[in-house]
C-alpha cells in the first residue's frame, strides 16, 4: 500500500514535471520531420531485432520482443 | 498558376490574388490528400546476412501502409528468410577429431581437431506475415492492434497484441500500455530429444520423446514519450515478459569430458554428448530509454537498454545513429551498437564426467558471457522522388571460448515506391 502510494506520488511528480516541458502546437515543425520519427526506418529495425534476437540472449525493450523464430 | 499570371493578378487586385492563391493551396492539398487516401505506401528491402564459415541468410521484405480518412492506419509486412550454412552444435572444441549424429538421426558429420563443431545440415526457410492497425478513438487516445504469424519447417509462431496510447500536456507527453500474447510450436527434425540424454551413434536409435513441444509468452510494455523542446524527443519503456513451456534448443548438445579435458568415447561416438536442458519458464524485464535530437540539420539518435531475467542473464545495449543530412536529399548515417551480456546461471562450456550432471545445462554460446559490436553506415538518396538506401555493417561477437567468436556482414538495400 505504501509502495503504491509512493509510486503514485512519484508518477504525479514526474508527470507534472513533464508538463513544463514540451512545445506549443505551432512549434512542431522539426518534430514532425520524417527523420525525427522515433522509428524512422521500421524495415531496418525489424531486420535488426530479428538478427539480435537470434544471436543474443536479449530481446525487446523498444517494443514487444517476441520470438517468431526457432533460430539457430 | 504561372509567375506571370501571379504578377498580372498582383497588379490588378490584391484581394483577388489572395483568394486565387488560397484556392490554389486548397486545391493542391486536396490533390496530395487524394493520392495518400487512394494509395498504399510501399517499401521493399532485401537483407543479406553472412557469418564467416557459419550461417548465411537472404531476406526479402515488403511492407504496405495505408492511412484512412478517419486517420486510422493499416500496416502489413511480409518477410521471407532463406537460411543456409552451419551452426555451432554446442560441443566443445577438442584436439581430437569428433563425430556427431545429425539431428534427424540419419547420418553423421565430423569436426576436425581444433575446429568449432558446426552442424552443416542447417538449411531452412521462414515466412512471416505481420499486420497492425492503429485506430484513433478521439483527439487524445488511440489503440493499436497487432498480429504476427511465422512458419519454418520446424517452428511455427503466432502472436497478437493490443496497445493503448494517451496524449496529454498539449500532446507533449504520450503514455502507452500494451499487452502481447505469443504461442510457439517446435517440431524438431527427428523428434524432441529427451533432455540430458546422450547422443547415440547414427546406427543406434536416438533417445527421443515427443514429436513436438510448445511455448507461450505474455508480455507487458509500459511507455512514456516526452517532447523536451523543439529539437528533442525522449522515450522510456519498461517491459515485462513471462514465458512457459519448452525453452531448450533441441539441436544443442553439451560435451561431457574426462577430467583432463579429453574426449570420453561412448555410445559408438568418440565423445560423450548430452542434449541440453533449460528451465521451462523464463521471466524477463527491460528498461529502455531513447533520445532523438535535431542538431543543425542532422539527427542524433541514441538508445540504451538494460535487460535482466530469472536465468541470471543481464545485458546492456547502447545503440547510436547519427544522420548527416546533405544537399539534394542525400544522407549518410553511421551506426555503432555495443552489446554486453552476462551468462545464464546454467551455461557451461562443457561438463566433466566426474561431476553430477546439473538439472539445467546449456553450452549454447548465446547464453554465455558475450560482447558484441556492430559498426556500419547507411547511405540514403532519392532517385526520381523515390527514397533508396544502402546499409553495410559489420557485427562481431566475442566471448570466453572459440565458438563465441562470430564475424558477420550485414548488407541491406531499401526502396520506397
Amino acid at each position: 500500500m505504501k509502495f503504491t502510494a509512493s509510486l503514485l506520488l512519484l508518477s504525479s511528480i514526474l508527470l507534472s514535471g513533464c508538463s513544463s516541458l514540451g512545445v506549443k502546437p505551432w512549434e512542431r515543425d522539426i518534430l514532425a520531420r520524417e527523420d525525427m520519427a522515433l522509428d524512422n526506418a521500421p524495415l531496418d529495425s525489424g531486420f535488426d531485432d530479428h538478427i539480435y534476437f537470434s544471436k543474443e540472449a536479449s530481446s525487446g525493450g523498444k517494443g514487444f520482443g517476441g520470438g517468431g523464430c526457432g533460430c539457430n | 498558376m504561372t509567375v506571370k499570371q501571379l504578377q498580372k493578378a498582383k497588379s490588378k487586385n490584391i484581394r483577388g490574388l489572395l483568394s486565387t492563391a488560397t484556392g490554389c493551396l486548397l486545391g493542391a492539398s486536396t490533390v496530395v490528400q487524394a493520392q495518400s487516401e487512394a494509395g498504399w505506401e510501399t517499401d521493399v528491402a532485401v537483407l543479406i546476412y553472412n557469418e564467416t564459415d557459419r550461417v548465411s541468410a537472404f531476406e526479402p521484405a515488403i511492407s504496405f501502409k495505408k492511412t484512412y480518412d478517419d486517420d486510422s492506419v493499416l500496416g502489413i509486412k511480409l518477410v521471407y528468410d532463406a537460411l543456409t550454412g552451419a551452426s555451432h552444435n554446442g560441443a566443445a572444441v577438442s584436439d581430437e577429431v569428433q563425430t556427431f549424429t545429425r539431428p534427424s538421426g540419419n547420418g553423421s558429420y565430423a569436426t576436425q581437431s581444433a575446429d568449432v563443431p558446426l552442424d552443416d545440415t542447417f538449411r531452412d526457410s521462414r515466412g512471416s506475415a505481420s499486420m497492425n492497425y492503429e485506430q484513433p478513438l478521439n483527439r487524445f487516445d488511440k489503440v493499436i492492434y497487432g498480429g504476427n504469424v511465422s512458419a519454418e519447417h520446424d517452428f511455427t509462431s503466432m502472436s497478437g497484441s493490443v496497445s493503448y496510447l494517451h496524449d496529454l500536456n498539449q500532446r507533449n507527453t504520450t503514455l502507452s500500455a500494451g499487452i502481447s500474447f505469443e504461442y510457439d510450436q517446435i517440431t524438431p527434425e527427428g523428434g524432441v530429444p529427451v533432455a540430458l540424454s546422450e547422443m547415440q551413434v547414427n546406427t543406434n536409435p536416438q533417445v527421443r520423446a515427443e514429436d513436438s513441444e510448445t511455448r507461450t509468452m505474455t508480455e507487458l510494455l509500459l511507455g512514456v514519450t516526452q517532447v523536451i523542446d523543439r529539437n528533442t524527443l525522449v522515450q522510456m519503456n519498461y517491459g515485462f515478459s513471462q514465458s512457459s513451456g519448452y525453452h531448450s534448443d533441441p539441436y544443442k548438445i553439451v560435451s561431457v569430458l574426462n577430467a583432463d579435458g579429453s574426449l570420453d568415447a561412448a555410445n559408438g561416438l568418440n565423445g560423450t554428448y548430452i542434449y541440453e536442458n533449460r528451465p521451462d519458464s523464463r521471466t524477463k524485464q527491460s528498461l529502455y530509454v531513447k533520445a532523438k535530437r535535431y542538431m543543425q540539420g542532422n539527427i542524433a539518435d541514441i538508445s540504451y537498454r538494460y535487460m535482466w531475467d530469472d536465468w541470471d542473464v543481464s545485458s546492456h545495449t547502447i545503440d547510436t545513429h547519427y544522420r548527416f543530412n546533405m544537399e539534394s536529399n542525400w544522407y549518410i548515417e553511421p551506426h555503432v551498437r555495443y552489446y554486453q551480456q552476462q551468462a545464464a546461471e546454467f551455461y557451461r562450456y562443457s561438463l566433466s564426467n566426474t561431476e553430477v550432471v546439473p538439472e539445467f545445462v546449456s553450452a549454447d554460446y548465446r547464453l554465455g558471457d558475450m560482447t558484441a559490436i556492430t559498426v556500419g553506415a547507411k547511405l540514403g538518396f532519392k532517385v526520381a522522388g523515390h527514397a533508396n538506401s544502402v546499409r553495410l555493417e559489420f557485427y562481431q561477437q566475442s566471448g570466453d571460448e572459440t565458438p563465441s567468436e562470430v564475424d558477420s556482414l550485414i548488407l541491406q538495400y531499401n526502396y520506397q515506391f
